[in-house]
């Protein structure tokens, strides 16, 4: 039997509400210790966990949002039956307790600003293009001219960067007053200036917003999107590893120290 | 498919697909294809245009609250 993973959750109780998750099936916690993972039986066939089965999913972890703290769990994460699984939570069990208490009564926002980078490009480009009417000189060869104007794309490009580095932070020092992390992206396209994500205090999410829609009327030229609460997909990067990939480091400092014993670098 | 519908799942997807907890190890059954399902992903929300036609559309998704 084959479980499916919508997420770990701080409680080891059950889920009283009638919950159904992929294709229709049901959604129950096994409990770990103190904590839970909410699963699915699957049956043997997964075919199917396509595109529409995202939605299900995310409905699933929004729902077990409003009762709990929950690490969302990536799409598609099965497990071969029950023994695994509490091989999992035992192996996982101090990563997951201690995500489980960073995260509690956060939850995540999303912001993506969309600027107008045609516009900003040319910006710089007539102002470049002034300062060097200003300063033009006797004509020059073919040579010189190709490094210039592989110069002034440089110069482009440093400024183009120059412009977005000042306008998010700005935004951020902003909006990062009411968040306890974020993970910002910039630049990710010519005109996505910003994909960010903020974890935000439950209790610091209407100052959050209220910050966000103070910078958007500020800027009228450029796009926003404000969306969340989220769960904090983005923010429960776990650092345990597994087990094999554990010993087998362990295996190579193990190796390391026994070279530096032989060539003596322990004496040093 | 409306506007703020497209928005909503685009904004899911990107979580869903490409964020959350990732557990390894041989208990886990991988799912190779889903990096192909975020592969096409991607090309959409490269698509910074997508998201400029949607400019002004009350996004009204179950937790969104974007504008």
């Amino acid at each position: 039997m084959k479980l499916y993973l919508y997420g770990i959750v701080d409680s080891s109780n059950q889920i009283e509400e009638a919950i159904y998750g992929l294709r229709g099936c049901g959604v129950y916690s096994i409990p770990y210790r103190d904590i839970g993972v909410v699963v699915s039986e699957m049956g043997q066939a997964t075919q199917g966990l396509t595109e529409g089965g995202v939605l299900e999913h995310e409905a699933v972890v929004e729902k077990l949002m409003a009762d709990f703290t929950v690490l969302p769990m990536r799409f598609r994460t099965l497990v071969d039956g029950r023994d695994n699984l509490l091989a999992m939570m035992q192996s996982y069990y101090r990563d997951f307790k201690g995500s489980l208490e960073r995260l509690r009564n956060k939850s995540e926002f999303g912001v993506k600003v969309i600027w107008p980078a045609d516009k900003v490009k040319e910006n710089i480009v007539n102002r470049l293009r002034s300062d060097q009417t200003e300063a033009s000189g006797p004509r020059r060869s073919a040579g010189t001219r190709f490094m210039k104007e592989k110069f002034e794309r440089y110069k482009i490009d440093e400024e183009f960067q120059t412009k977005a580095d000042q306008f998010i932070k700005a935004m951020d020092m902003f909006l990062g007053k009411f968040a306890v992390e974020k993970r910002l992206e910039t630049l990710k396209t010519e005109k996505l200036l910003l994909d960010a994500a903020y974890l935000v205090e439950k209790s610091q999410a209407c100052d959050f917003r209220e910050a966000f829609w103070h910078i958007k009327s500020a800027h009228p030229g450029f796009k926003f999107l404000l969306s969340g609460p989220w769960p904090a997909y983005n923010f429960v990067g776990l650092s345990k590893h597994d087990p094999a990939r554990d010993a087998e480091q362990a295996n190579l400092f193990a190796e390391v120290a026994r070279s530096q014993a032989l060539v003596g670098a322990g004496s040093v | 498919m409306t506007k703020s519908a497209n928005v909503t799942l685009l904004e899911i997807l990107d979580r869903v697909l490409d964020k959350g907890v990732v557990i390894s190890g041989d208990m886990v059954i991988s799912v190779a294809d889903v990096d192909l399902i975020y592969l096409g992903l991607k090309v959409l929300l490269s698509s910074v245009e997508t998201m400029e036609q949607l400019r002004g559309s009350p996004f009204a998704g179950p937790m969104q609250e974007a504008r």
